[in-house]
């Protein structure tokens, strides 16, 4: 066959990729470690020529690795040799808006922020919010099951978006979930478990999300405390005082430091920690809960705390905490991003550990984190020309999450397992519990061509025994290796 | 009570504890034997008849907690653990979860997981869906398995959790889940605004969302020839009187008559809903957007039926003695794309209706499941969505 001109007749010359330089952009996503050459990138435009090209590719024996904005953390878009890379970037229509009913439906390749920005004028929005909305798209939000800051009080990708069109491994085009606004739809959720099953269950090329009415009011505090300890107190203390915080989130002393010199914040430096929180609802309860938060933050041992004056503050305060991965390049020249979860109550022991780690390693460590929940972002920093020092925060990121499950956490609490992961998975689940999900993936994909050296620790087929972590062709060659 | 939707088991089982469960089901799958699971028996009329049952086991025994977490709101129990048990577990630390069931003493953890059973408060709380974040489940071989964890925010491994809601025991039995709780709140306060038609229900609810505020529950309740609808906020003290005197300018604004509800005027109301839910020999569940809902509502023409109706959610619930097959069948086709589903119907309308309606479009990625799960077809075969003969 020739790949190029077949499936230029589905998708069009334009929109279908092979020469080795533009595919190069494909090469990964934003785990940026590893690196491999698809043979083909093909970008539809429209959900029939979604469905033609997985017929062809799995008619020419092509593994599917599906794509949206190529912002993920975890490889969930990392190419395998020889596949081809289904990119909906293209796909980015908003199709209907049902104000009455609080639905919308959009196509995924649609950019999280800009639902929002759609929304504002009718005073609505879209709840989750991961740091990269303004560049990642929705349909990448539903396979990796998106959170952010404000998913400490509204919930994650999954309990927003309730609907979907989908392309199954056979190339069949079928609704799931609820697609009108009914609360439920009928039978097996099949969409909650499609939402953050990392590609490998069926291709979203239509999204059904509920919308939220913007809250009456929202407040913002920012405090600055000793050491994280302080801060860490602060957060139990609020939360057991049955205050849920839209959001509230932990930057440690270095995470700061970066913070403030990329971003126009101007924020303390001689502090060990500080917490960003946003209290919304209606106004007179918001008042409230937000001064008896302010209390705790007060008897915690807070420094400093202070409020935004206007809504360009508060924005600002936003984008600083929102851009600190970014950041950390004005204090490192490199940076592995880790993104684990352990219960709130451990996070001082938790933290103490980490700097133990790190220490141990000759390295530095910058924390941010999703302080309500307990998900932790703790971002290694090292200097790759230096023999050595990669290894180093490699293995480092890599005792951080087994210390996370140590204290009865997980290894990831919103960028996904993907490929950067999928060794750690059993260390998390029984060799019966990947068994169990190895029949799900069975039922959406009998011949494993959706996404297949995701997730699961040994890349298996329908029908293996799963089995602990085998290395990739790619790593046992050579070409590649993890982090 | 072990009858499930008519049809009487050979025997009933009640292991004590996780592993006897496990056992248990393991051998009925290895005897060939089919089988079904009970927790506190609320819903057994839900569903189809099944095809075949040999033993029911009952999960009451496994009733423990195994790690409730209070500062981190999320806590650990046996499937068999009733809600009642759950709730006075969870008051010692001011918490609370918020799922509403009719009968609190019986309804189980685990039967709450199976049914997706929800009530009012899901219009602030979500549904069962919404607060799960792990679960033990015996697969109908008796593999013991889980999925998702401890931690509130997870997104390792595929959502099994997810799967198990509103599955009706087909893909295994529940053993033990964890979820997400919440703080009690410290006050509540009500408004019902009176004697409403259909539309003046929907208007209401809007005008609530409109207004931004965020009520526990809104229910509207058949009364007479025109409805009540109550509308509850919880929460601290300023916020729900700020709340109340909002609902009441709503009301003053669309000419409606309106009254503030103390907690015994509340109670009738509740026990009015109870009372559709639980008895009579018909009792439907309708879900659908909520437009469509409250359009098919108003056209229906009186027929003696008792109604309880969530605007905000699209939710009727639907009690009456005398229904038929033709008259489900014209619903079910004037509410495409919701759902219309018999919760009880009498034993001879079993053989011509199906108790969910015509199977949704991804039925093959649903039968495939069923069969990966249980290979053999003894988990309670022939009961659940698009597997009526």
């Amino acid at each position: 066959m020739n790949l190029h001109a077949d499936f230029a007749a589905i998708v069009g010359a334009r929109n279908t990729i092979t020469e080795a330089s533009e595919l190069r952009t494909y090469e990964c996503d934003g785990l940026l470690g590893f690196r491999v050459r698809p043979a083909i990138v093909v970008l539809p435009e429209t959900t029939e020529q979604v469905a033609a090209v997985v017929r062809l590719a799995r008619a020419s024996g092509l593994p599917i690795v599906p794509r949206g904005a190529g912002t993920g953390l975890s490889g969930g878009a990392l190419p395998i040799e020889g596949c081809l890379v289904l990119g909906l970037a293209r796909m980015k229509q908003i199709l209907a808006l049902d104000l009455p009913n609080r639905r919308m439906r959009v196509q995924p390749g649609v950019i999280n922020l800009d639902i929002s920005k759609h929304l504002a004028s009718h005073g609505y929005y879209y709840a989750p919010d991961p740091s990269s909305q303004s560049v990642c798209s929705i349909g990448g939000n539903v396979a990796e099951n998106s959170g952010g800051a404000h998913c400490l009080k509204y919930g994650f990708t999954v309990n927003h978006a309730v609907g979907a069109t989908i392309v199954t491994a056979e190339g069949d085009v079928i609704e799931i979930g609820a697609q009108a606004g009914e609360p439920d739809a009928l039978g097996y959720d099949l969409m909650g478990v499609l939402v953050g099953s990392e590609g490998m269950l069926g291709i979203v090329t239509e999204v059904v999300i509920k919308i939220l009415r913007r809250p009456q009011a929202t407040r913002t505090v920012f405090a600055t405390f000793p050491t994280t300890d302080e801060a860490g107190a602060a957060v139990s203390a609020i939360i057991s005082d049955g205050i849920v915080p839209a959001a509230i989130e932990m930057m440690d002393k270095l995470a700061i430091e970066a913070i403030v010199a990329a971003t126009r914040v101007d924020w303390p430096l001689d502090v060990g920690a500080a917490l960003l929180m946003d209290v919304d609802g209606v106004r007179a309860e918001v008042d409230d809960t937000a001064e008896a938060a302010i209390e705790h933050l007060r008897t915690a041992g807070a420094i400093e705390i202070r409020a935004p004056r206007d809504d360009a503050e508060r924005a600002l305060m936003w984008q600083g905490r929102k851009s600190a991965f970014a950041a950390m390049g004005r204090i490192s020249p490199n940076y592995y991003v880790q993104d684990g979860v352990i219960p709130r109550k451990e996070i001082a022991a938790v933290l103490r550990e980490i700097t133990r780690l790190t220490d141990a390693a000759g390295l530095r460590v910058a924390n941010v984190f999703h302080a309500g929940d307990g998900n932790l972002h703790p971002l290694v920093l090292y200097d790759g020309r230096v023999e050595g020092e990669e290894a180093r925060a490699e293995h480092v990121a890599g005792e951080i999450l087994k210390t996370c499950i140590r204290y009865g956490g997980s290894i990831t609490g919103e960028h996904g397992v993907g490929f950067d992961k999928a060794p750690y998975m059993s260390d998390l689940f029984s060799p019966e519990d990947l068994a169990t999900m190895q029949l799900v993936r069975c039922s959406f994909d009998a011949a494993s061509i959706l996404n297949p050296n995701k997730v699961f620790p040994t890349p298996r087929l329908c029908g293996d025994r799963p089995g602990v972590y085998a290395p990739h062709a790619l790593e046992t060659a050579g070409t590649a290796g993890r982090g | 009570m072990t009858t499930i939707a008519g049809v009487e088991p050979r025997a009933v089982v009640e292991p004590r504890d996780r592993t006897e469960l496990a056992a248990i089901i393991g051998e009925l799958y290895a005897g060939d034997r089919a089988f079904a699971f009970v927790g506190g028996g609320t819903e057994l009329e839900l569903g189809n008849a099944p095809r075949a049952l040999d033993t029911v086991v009952r999960t009451t025994g496994c009733n423990r907690v195994i790690d409730y977490a209070p500062e981190d709101q999320t806590i650990t129990v046996e499937a068999g653990m009733t809600i009642a048990t759950l709730r006075s577990v969870l008051a010692e630390h001011g918490q609370f979860f918020a799922i509403d069931v009719a009968d609190a003493e019986r309804s189980t953890v685990g039967g709450v997981i199976a049914t997706n059973r929800y009530g009012r408060r899901r219009t602030r709380y979500g549904s069962i869906k919404d607060s799960i974040v792990g679960i033990e489940i015996v697969r109908p071989d008796g593999t013991v398995a889980h999925g998702g964890g401890k931690v509130v925010k997870n997104v390792a491994g595929f959502d099994i959790p997810k799967l198990m809601v509103g599955a009706l025991g087909s893909l295994g039995a529940i053993s033990a889940a964890t979820f997400r709780v919440h703080p009690i709140d410290r006050e509540c306060g009500a408004v019902v605004f009176r004697a409403l038609d259909i539309a003046g229900v929907m208007q209401v609810s809007e005008a609530i969302v409109a207004a931004a505020l965020v009520p526990t529950s809104i229910v509207a309740y058949d009364a007479a020839d025109a409805y009540d609808c109550v509308v509850t906020f919880e929460g601290f003290a300023r916020g729900v009187e700020a709340q109340v005197r909002s609902a009441a300018a709503i009301a003053e604004h669309l000419k409606v008559a309106c009254a503030v509800l103390g907690a015994s005027e509340r109670e009738p109301y509740e026990l009015r809903e109870r009372s559709v839910r639980a008895t009579a020999p018909w009792r439907v569940v309708i879900g659908a957007a909520p437009q469509a809902l409250g359009k098919f509502l108003a056209s229906r023409a009186a027929d003696g039926a008792r109604t309880v109706f969530y605007p905000f959610l699209g939710a009727a619930f639907v009690a009456t003695d005398d229904l038929d097959a033709s008259t489900i069948s014209r619903w079910r086709s004037e509410l495409r794309g919701g759902t219309v589903i018999l919760h009880a119907m009498p034993l001879q309308a079993r053989k011509t209706l199906d108790a969910w309606g015509p199977p949704p479009a991804a039925i093959a990625i649903m039968r495939r499941l069923k069969a990966n799960f249980d290979p053999k077809g003894l988990c309670n075969p022939g009961r659940f969505v698009g597997d009526h003969p």
